[in-house]
């Protein structure tokens, strides 16, 4: 079996590999190990990489299956099958402005940083605004750095102003753009090619999904 | 400088994959099928009859009188349109194949070149599942006969969701709905049906039948679950399919899918796609299109593929079963200045290059001159020298 698991720069996230521990999979191997890494544990193969490399992985049908998250899937739009909602790693990508909401009255026409670009372009088209896309990795630093009014990101990694006290960067959610969480997915190939597999991990998965 | 998403391709890749088509061009051939010549460009109008959102952004021209013209993005449509405006006294069935490059713009995320080469075939006026055998077992043939090993043909019919979604009584999400069948993204179809409060025991049918793969009982579930005459008889029909390529000794490369759905408009029945080890994405897919010639205004039915030639050359690679583009051409160092000693191993079946004397050494296989001895030089390592007899001798002419 090959699974590609999606990690920042850590190990990948606890939650996913405990879900996977229920499951059946032993991943005792991978809670201490940084990726960008290639592991053979017993008789699996883990890919621990950045998101976009585990979907682009499976694409090309050099995984089983990988897990990632919706906000990437969203904005990537890779050819791969979305089978299951993992209900971990649970996030909403938010659009957010500092207070007072300049962007909103001071622009007809909003700079939103993002690492969403895609993403960003269609939530704003498909509610018919016009913005001018900031593309920028930090995206909360974006409006303290004077380059954009706001931006879109998940919500655990703005730094969030809840009040008076607030962080001067600190923004303040205006709304919502996706509800995320962990997905497995597999290439178009999977299953033709390793249907017994997959059933099997579908199966695992399914069962320690109904415990919780 | 070459537009973005297009490529040059040189040898010995344009050998392999002539080679390739040349053995699929046999195949179509041996059951029958005619070679058909499109133009690539084609009326805008003649394309968008299939109503197809990826046209959307097909590259478009004008002629001469402001006509829209498009670039042919499949073949599928050129080869009915053919077929309505030529054949329509002919008797039936009619046996088409093309091998032809299609054009469509270049999407990082579609993992496509935006020039891509597509061998086909198609078989029109047979409505029966005989006719969908056909064409599933020509494409296994087709497949096996390059020693692609390992490969997979998907089976699944669109007219059992079409019967099922209809069952589920959406109304407005049901365009929203098959979209996401098509994806496969089971979250999305989980909260369009939850939002749409659609029947729980036609919505379990959908989970289960999405579940269940490969086995042969698969068949028998799916068929006891199904709730109407005409998800029954969608299901019968995939039964008798999948008997008849048995039959025709493909069982193994066969495995049965209820999630392959495509949100292609045409397609009308059964469905396939073909997998091959290392390849992510369908080396070839093709089903049913019984309402596409009808856009043509001639009611006749239809069933084809179309192989994805680059990626069936990627598939080979990965097997280390890329066909060889025909014999290790030879340098011959002054060949240029003997043409007529050239001619001799050209005749005798060896390709060779003709160089001047002072050509630098080139790789072997290779000939020269030292003095009046030639010399030749294999790639396997033997070599020989002496008269041009002896040469000849050694590379087995007499």
């Amino acid at each position: 079996m090959k699974l590609g698991l999606a990690c920042d720069c850590g190990p990948p996230p606890s939650e996913v590999l405990d879900l996977l521990e229920r499951s059946g999979l032993r991943t005792a191997a991978l809670r201490a190990v940084s990726g960008p890494a290639l592991l053979h544990a017993g008789d699996t193969t883990w890919l621990l990489a950045p998101g976009a490399d585990v979907l682009e992985a499976c694409v090309r049908g050099a995984l089983d299956a990988g897990v990632a998250g919706k906000d990437l899937l969203l904005e990537l739009a890779p050819q791969v099958h979305e089978l299951l909602d993992l209900r971990v790693c649970r996030d909403v990508l938010v659009y957010a402005t500092p207070e007072p909401d300049a962007g909103a009255f001071r622009r007809g026409r909003p700079r939103v940083a993002t690492r969403y670009p895609r993403l960003t372009r269609r939530h704003f088209a498909a509610t018919g605004r016009q913005v001018e896309l900031v593309a920028f990795g930090a995206s909360p630093l974006a409006p303290g750095l004077g380059i954009a009014d706001g931006a879109v990101e998940l919500r655990r990694r703005l730094v969030l102003d809840e009040g008076s006290a607030g962080a001067p960067d600190g923004l303040r959610v205006r709304e919502e753009v996706a509800a995320c969480s962990a997905r497995l997915v597999v290439g178009r190939a999977a299953r033709a090619l390793a249907g017994e597999r997959l059933a099997e991990l579908l199966e695992g998965l399914r069962a320690s999904l109904e415990e919780l | 400088m070459i537009p973005e998403g297009m490529r040059d391709v040189l040898p010995p890749e344009t050998g392999q994959l002539r080679a390739i088509e040349t053995t699929l061009c046999r195949r179509f051939e041996a059951y029958g099928y005619g070679e058909v010549r499109t133009p690539w460009l084609e009326y805008a109008e003649t394309l968008e009859t299939v109503e197809d959102d990826t046209l959307e952004a097909g590259y478009r021209l004008r002629d001469q009188q402001g006509h829209e013209l498009m670039a042919r993005t499949d073949m599928t449509v050129p080869v009915a349109r053919l077929a309505a405006a030529r054949f329509r006294d002919r008797p039936l069935p009619l046996r088409f194949f093309y091998v032809a490059s299609c054009i469509r713009p270049w999407a990082p995320q579609r993992s496509q070149d935006g020039e891509f080469m597509q061998a086909g075939a198609e078989l029109l006026g047979v409505r029966s599942a005989a006719a969908d055998a056909e064409s599933v077992i020509l494409l296994c043939d087709c497949l096996a006969e390059l020693g692609l090993r390992g490969f997979r043909v998907a089976l699944g019919t669109v007219a059992f969701y079409t019967a099922l979604v209809d069952s589920l009584g959406l109304d407005d999400d049901r365009e929203k709905f098959l979209e996401a069948l098509a994806d496969r993204d089971y979250p999305l179809l989980e909260s369009i049906a939850g939002n749409a409060g659609v029947d729980q025991a036609a919505l379990t049918v959908l989970w289960r039948t999405l579940e269940l793969s490969g086995t042969r009982d698969a068949l028998g579930q799916v068929r006891k679950m199904a709730s109407s005459d005409d998800m029954d008889a969608a299901i019968r029909h995939l039964v008798d399919v999948r008997d008849l390529v048995a039959d025709a000794g493909f069982e193994d490369a066969l495995t049965l899918d209820f999630g392959l759905y495509q949100d292609l408009t045409y397609y009308s029945g059964v469905i396939f796609e073909a997998y091959a080890p290392g390849v992510g994405l369908p080396i070839a897919s093709g089903g049913r299109y019984d309402g596409l010639l009808d856009r043509f205004a001639w009611d006749i039915s239809g069933v084809g593929f179309a192989i994805a030639v680059n990626r069936l050359h990627e598939a080979l690679e990965e097997a280390g079963a890329v066909p060889s583009a025909g014999p290790a051409c030879i340098a011959f160092a002054g060949g240029l200045d003997e043409p007529a000693r050239a001619m001799d191993l050209r005749r005798a079946g060896w390709a060779v290059a003709a160089l001047p004397a002072d050509a630098p050494a080139p790789p072997r296989p290779r000939l020269h001159r030292s003095g009046s001895a030639y010399i030749l030089e294999l790639a396997d390592g033997s070599e020989a020298s002496g008269s041009w007899r002896d040469i000849l001798r050694a590379l087995g002419i007499a």
